[in-house]
């Protein structure tokens, strides 16, 4: 049989890391304790002299427990010697006198113990995190609008770099960690993401919320006739279709944006959030009348948002063409509105709808003013972006029809809401033309001909 | 009794919707707004959840608006009194209502990407006018304001 206080290699090797004499490990192992099971201890954070009281206390030695401690350890059944050992272990006579009080038995105690446990250190600490050469002393003050993304951005934490260097997951002003894997983003440059408005635009959109659920006022909708209610239904299906869409290819591009731009994420965020509530109210409205879904998109103008092979055009597709004619039908939709529900559904939609435009056509100046000479690539995605929805216009007869018998009351008067339709497309298109020009694109000479009659209508 | 268009008027709105918990609910609004009435021009500061501050103004400020307002001193008058019989515009007198059934527009702008104010903010400026149902309101006589 070995000589159990002969100390092995492994264990020998394990103390002198630990700081652990051989005297200490000697009378761990003359307990009964395996060379495993005291290398345990150790790498729990156990150190010599937390270990020489607890054997001291086993031979009798170590603190002494009080008489408030003793008598609870009598009441709780708990044996002194065990008691003992706790204390020699570290832990403070609130905490054993707490245990005792909630239950906790001598044998759940014993367990505890030779697992490690019992107070003091049980694990080892590091702290080295403690002295990262981050900038301190950062004291970000709210505003009138409380504390903004906007207030927070000062000192090194607002400097936004036109180019991002890291590959991770890394929070702009934090300290890097070398070897961390990369997550796969493909967007480094501020110039194409950025919107100078982008930071507000969050906070608004967090401001300025609301609930379909319990907002609208949907006991105000009566029964409408069967064609205006299958209008109405028709123009649901189509604004949730393509909302839920706007949300996806969103969705589809967070995560391809690094961290160094995190107000754009922010507010993206809240974009997806907002579509994603369009979807909701319009299918709600859908089905609380007595009608339900109609027929979906053809959805030719949807793919030149899929299809875009970078954020920029996506966003002047989808954030700025499409937009502008989906605000343009939210508010000929809250003009014509029938009850008090659907004038409050499209109302708020017509605040959403109308910061995405905002961030687009802001984020397409940004650019502009960076990288001019993207400017041709930027009407060339407005060039396909235009063609498709015009050919989406011919092969889908159910979105015109649909919000034309919204207009005009039924069915029987569809003539005059197609011209309430022109009319709501000569506004939109105008007010697109208008955004360009502020973003610094003239785009009045280059409007698909097949939009540009809308605007001699 | 306040008078529309004035100061004034415009004043007792603002101490309203300040003290209005439903109106800082809206969320945070934050555009410079004309309103023209004939040739009265007032100008109107909303910043983060009030209204601070209105005045008088010129031509020559509707340029450094997001956007003004605009129609003719009798529709101001029909709009207000619908707010005040409703105790809020009705479905046919909202401001975005309105703004579509004028040719040239209620909201009107200099800045094409400013006068999307008129839409993000639109619930909070609907409210600030229909805070008019909270007053009584004394026209002024047409030939005094369309001067």
């Amino acid at each position: 049989m070995a000589d159990i206080t002969t100390i092995p290699d492994h264990l020998r090797a394990k103390a002198q890391e630990k700081g652990w004499p051989d005297d200490v490990v000697q009378q761990a192992l003359a307990t009964g304790a395996s060379a495993d099971q005291i290398i345990g201890y150790m790498n729990q954070g156990v150190t010599a002299e937390q270990a020489r009281q607890f054997l001291a206390a086993q031979a009798g030695g170590g603190p002494e427990p009080s008489d408030a401690l003793k008598a609870k350890a009598a009441d709780a059944n708990w044996p002194l010697d065990l008691v003992k050992r706790a204390l020699a272990m570290g832990a403070a006579e609130n905490d054993l006198i707490n245990f005792m009080d909630m239950g906790v038995t001598a044998e759940q105690a014993q367990q505890f113990i030779e697992q490690g446990g019992g107070g003091g250190a049980s694990f080892q600490v590091d702290l080295s995190w403690m002295d990262v050469p981050t900038e301190w002393n950062t004291r970000a003050k709210p505003t009138k609008h409380g504390l903004t993304l906007e207030a927070i951005n000062i000192g090194k934490y607002g400097d936004i770099p036109d180019i991002w260097p890291y590959q991770t997951e890394m929070p702009r002003g934090a300290v890097p960690i070398p070897g961390v894997e990369g997550m796969g983003y493909s967007i480094f440059e501020k110039q194409e993401v950025w919107s100078d408005a982008c930071a507000k635009l969050y906070e608004e959109a967090i401001q300025r919320r609301w609930r379909p659920a319990t907002d609208v006022p949907w006991t105000s909708i009566e029964p409408l006739p069967d064609d205006l209610e299958r209008a109405i239904c028709q123009i649901c299906t189509h604004i949730s279709e393509k909302e839920q869409l706007e949300a996806d290819v969103l969705g589809r591009w967070e995560p391809e944006i690094s961290y160094g731009y995190h107000e754009v994420k922010l507010y993206l965020a809240t974009t997806i959030f907002e579509n994603a509530r369009a979807v909701e109210v319009f299918r709600k409205r859908a089905l609380s009348n007595g009608g339900g879904l109609g027929v979906q998109s053809s959805g030719w103008a949807f793919r030149s948002i899929v299809d875009a092979r970078n954020f920029t055009e996506m966003v002047a597709i989808q954030m700025v063409l499409h937009d502008s004619l989906t605000l343009g039908q939210y508010a000929f939709g809250e003009k014509f509105a029938r009850n008090p529900a659907e004038k409050f559904i499209f109302a708020h939609c017509l605040q959403d709808k109308a910061r995405h435009l905002s961030y687009g056509v802001s984020h397409l100046k940004y650019v502009l003013l960076h990288r001019p000479e993207r400017r041709e690539e930027i009407q060339r995605y407005l060039d396909k972006g235009e063609g498709m929805l015009v050919q989406d216009d011919k092969k889908d007869p159910s979105t015109r029809e649909s919000f034309a018998m919204y207009f005009a009351g039924g069915k029987d008067k569809i003539a005059d809401g197609l011209q309430v339709y022109d009319a709501m497309r000569k506004t939109a298109l105008g007010q697109y033309l208008a955004r360009l020009k502020w973003a610094t694109l003239d785009r009045s000479q280059r409007l698909q001909p097949g939009l540009k009659a809308y605007l001699g209508s | 009794m306040p008078v529309f268009p004035s100061v004034e008027w415009f004043d007792a709105i603002k101490n309203i919707v300040n003290q209005d918990p439903e109106f800082r609910a809206l969320g945070t609004v934050d555009s410079v707004i004309g309103v023209k009435v004939g040739g009265k021009i007032y100008e109107l500061i909303f910043e983060a959840f009030e209204c601070t501050n209105v005045r008088e103004a010129t031509d020559n400020d509707l340029r450094d608006m997001d956007f003004w307002l605009e129609q003719p001193y009798d529709k101001w008058q029909d709009m207000i009194e619908n707010i005040k019989r409703n105790g809020k515009a009705g479905l046919s007198h909202t401001l975005n209502t309105l703004d579509l059934s004028m040719p040239e527009g209620l909201a009107r702008s200099h800045d094409g990407y400013r006068r999307d104010a008129f839409y993000r903010f639109n619930q909070s400026i609907q409210d600030f006018f229909n805070a008019s149902a909270k007053i009584d309101t004394q026209f002024a006589a047409a030939e005094a304001v369309t001067a």
